[in-house]
C-alpha cells in the first residue's frame, strides 16, 4: 500500500466495528503509530507527541462518524516536511455528508471563529471540533477521496512550523 | 495524587496551584466531570491568583480542551476579583499556542510558559556562548566521576538519563565507557542540543537519544531508568525539590539517581589565596542574585533524602591544576570570567570596583593555577541515592 504520494511509512488496518469498538484506540493507534515515525526526528520525543495529538484527533473523529461495517485502515507518512495522514473507512450517505459538509466549511473565511464559537459556546460539542482544530491550530489541508466502498480522509500537515 | 487513570491532579494550597499531568483524552466531558469539579472545588479556596499548572500534560484531546476552557472562562467570569495563571511549557509544541486562546477569553486568565517565566537565570544557561564552559568543565570532571561512578551503582547495560545533559558530552563519556542498553539525554537548550548532536554524529553515536525537555517536568513515564544523572543542575535552579522530585520518579525502584552541585565560595588557589577567596565569595552572591545556588553541593545529601531517597552516598572531589594540563584549568576559569564579568556583573548592574575586584580574584585564580609551584581548585560534591524498592 506503500505509495509515492503519500510517502507511506506505516499503516494499521482492522474492521472499523473493532476500532470503533473501544474508545481508547484512538489513543493506542495515535501514540503507537507517533511512536514510529518519530523515531529518526531530530527530537523523537517532541515529534511524536505533536504527531500523535493531531493523529489523535483524526481518529476521534473517524471513531464517530463511519460506516456500519468493513475496513478500517490508518496509514501514515511523509512527503518532504509534509506529514501524511490517510484514514479509509466505510461510509454511507450520513457519513459522506459528514465529511463533504465539514470540508467545505474549513474553506470558510471565518473558520478560526467558527472554531472558537465552538470551543466556547453552550451546547452539545460540535462533531466537527476535531477537524476544526487541525484546521486552525496545525494549519492542517484536509481533503476527502470517495471510492465505490471505502472514503479516504487525508490530511497534510508540517509540523515543522511548530518546532 | 490520584491514581489510576491516564492523568494525575495535585492541589497545593499553600502555592495555590492546581497541576494536572499525564493524558486528558476522554470520549466526552461527562468522563472528566470529577476533574472539573476538583478544580472548581480548588479554586474556591484560593484569594487573589489561581496557578492551573499543565506544564507536564503531555496530551490533552479537544474535547476535554473545550471542557477545560469553559470551566476557567466560567471561573474567570465568576471570580473577577482574582487572576487565574495556566501554568504552560514551552517543551511541547502546542500547549502555551492552545491555552492562548482560553486568555484570549477573559481579562483576568493568562498563560505563563513556565520555561521563561520561572528560570530567572536561563538566559545566561541557554546562550550558546556557555558552550566551552561546560565542555571544558566535563573534561576535567570526568577525570574523577569515571572513577565514582562504580561506587554510585552505576553498572555496563543500564537504561540511564542524563537529566540537563548540557552539550552532551557527559553522556557521550558514558556511553563509551559503561556501554549503556539505553541512554536518554535531556536538556532545556535547543543550542545545546544541536551541537550534542552534531558531536555525536561526529564521533558516529547514533544510540544517544537527545531529546528537548524541560527538568522539572519530563515528559517521561515513572519508573523508567536504572540510572538518572544530573550535574550542576540543582545549582541553578531556583526551586530544585521540583527536579529532585522528578529524578525520582523517572528512576526505577531499586536503581540510583545521582547529582554533582558546587560550592563555589570554595574554590581556592595559592598564590594570592585572600583575592581568589574574596572574589568567589562575590560569584556565589552574584549567582544568588539571579535566583541560582552554587553553594548547593552540600546541600545534595539532603535534597536527595527530602525526596524519598535511601542509601544516599556523598562524595567530594577537587577539580585541580595539578589533575592534568593546567592550561585547561585555566581555560575553564577563563570562560567562567567571560560570563560572570561580560554577562552576569553587568546585567546585575554592578559598581566598576566591585566588577574590577572579582575580574581581578579570578585572574589571580588562573595565575595560580599556572604557576609552576601554584595550586589551584574547584570542589565539586557529587551524591546519589536509591529510590526505595
Amino acid at each position: 500500500m506503500c505509495s509515492e504520494r503519500t510517502g507511506a511509512i506505516i499503516e494499521v488496518s482492522m474492521r472499523i466495528n473493532d476500532f470503533s469498538s473501544e474508545w481508547m484506540n484512538c489513543d493506542r493507534v495515535s501514540t503507537f503509530m507517533a511512536r514510529l515515525v518519530s523515531q529518526k526526528s531530530v527530537d523523537p520525543m517532541f515529534h511524536a507527541n505533536l504527531f500523535s495529538t493531531a493523529l489523535n484527533e483524526l481518529l476521534e473523529v473517524v471513531f464517530f462518524n463511519h460506516g456500519p461495517q468493513g475496513s478500517f485502515t490508518c496509514r501514515v507518512g511523509r512527503v518532504g516536511d509534509v506529514e501524511t495522514i490517510e484514514i479509509e473507512l466505510p461510509y454511507d450517505e450520513k457519513t459522506l455528508n459528514f465529511y463533504t459538509d465539514v470540508l467545505k466549511t474549513l474553506d470558510r473565511p471565518d473558520v478560526e471563529e467558527l472554531y472558537q464559537a465552538s470551543l466556547f459556546e453552550a451546547g452539545q460539542v460540535d462533531a466537527r471540533l476535531g477537524l476544526l482544530e487541525l484546521a486552525v491550530d496545525y494549519k492542517a489541508k484536509m481533503s476527502v477521496l470517495v471510492a465505490a466502498d471505502q472514503l479516504t480522509l487525508r490530511a497534510e500537515i508540517a509540523l515543522g512550523w511548530v518546532q | 495524587m490520584i491514581s489510576k487513570r491516564a492523568f494525575d491532579v495535585e492541589f497545593n494550597v499553600n502555592n495555590q496551584e492546581f497541576m494536572i499531568a499525564g493524558k486528558l483524552r476522554p470520549q466526552n466531558e461527562a468522563e472528566i466531570e470529577g476533574l472539573l469539579q476538583e478544580i472548581d472545588k480548588a479554586a474556591a479556596q484560593v484569594r487573589g491568583t489561581f496557578f492551573l499548572n499543565v506544564k507536564r500534560l503531555a496530551y490533552l484531546n479537544s474535547i476535554a480542551f473545550r471542557a477545560l476552557g469553559r470551566l476557567i472562562a466560567d471561573l474567570a467570569k465568576r471570580r473577577f476579583d482574582m487572576q487565574f495563571v495556566i501554568v504552560t511549557s514551552g517543551v511541547l509544541g502546542w500547549p502555551t499556542r492552545k491555552f492562548s486562546s482560553i486568555a484570549q477569553q477573559s481579562f483576568n486568565v493568562s498563560i505563563a510558559e513556565y520555561d521563561k517565566d520561572f528560570y530567572p537565570g536561563q538566559s545566561f544557561l541557554e546562550d550558546g556562548g556557555f558552550i566551552p564552559i561546560l565542555r571544558t568543565q566535563t573534561r576535567l570532571t570526568w577525570r574523577h566521576e569515571r572513577g565514582i561512578l562504580p561506587k554510585h551503582g552505576l553498572r555496563a547495560g543500564m537504561e540511564i538519563a542524563d537529566i540537563c545533559c548540557g552539550i552532551g558530552d557527559f553522556a557521550m563519556l558514558m556511553n563509551r565507557e559503561f556501554s549503556p542498553a539505553r541512554l536518554l539525554a535531556l536538556d532545556h537548550s535547543r543550542s545545546s542540543l544541536d551541537y550534542a548532536r552534531k558531536v555525536a554524529a561526529e564521533f558516529g553515536m547514533t544510540d544517544i537519544e537527545y531529546v528537548h525537555g524541560d527538568a522539572s517536568g519530563i515528559m517521561i513515564d515513572d519508573n523508567s531508568f536504572d540510572f538518572v544523572t544530573c550535574r550542576h543542575s540543582l545549582q541553578i535552579f531556583d526551586r530544585p525539590e521540583l527536579i529532585v522530585r522528578e529524578l525520582f520518579r523517572i528512576c526505577k525502584p531499586g536503581g540510583r539517581v545521582y547529582v554533582t552541585n558546587e560550592k563555589i565560595s570554595q574554590c581556592f588557589g595559592e598564590p594570592r589565596g585572600e583575592s581568589i577567596t574574596a572574589a568567589y565569595a562575590e560569584v556565589a552572591d552574584l549567582f544568588a542574585h539571579f535566583k541560582m545556588d552554587l553553594e548547593f553541593g552540600p546541600k545534595s545529601r539532603r535534597a536527595l533524602a527530602d525526596a524519598g531517597f535511601d542509601d544516599i552516598i556523598i562524595d567530594s572531589f577537587t577539580v585541580a591544576n595539578t589533575d592534568g594540563k593546567p592550561e585547561e584549568f585555566a581555560e575553564m576559569v577563563t570562560a567562567w570570567e567571560d560570563v560572570f564579568i561580560n554577562e552576569m556583573c553587568r546585567d546585575r548592574g554592578d559598581a566598576p570596583e566591585r566588577v574590577a575586584m572579582i575580574q581581578r580574584g579570578l585572574q589571580d585564580h588562573m595565575k595560580a593555577a599556572l604557576h609552576p609551584s601554584g595550586y589551584a581548585g574547584w570542589p565539586v560534591w557529587a551524591a546519589s541515592g536509591r529510590k526505595p524498592s
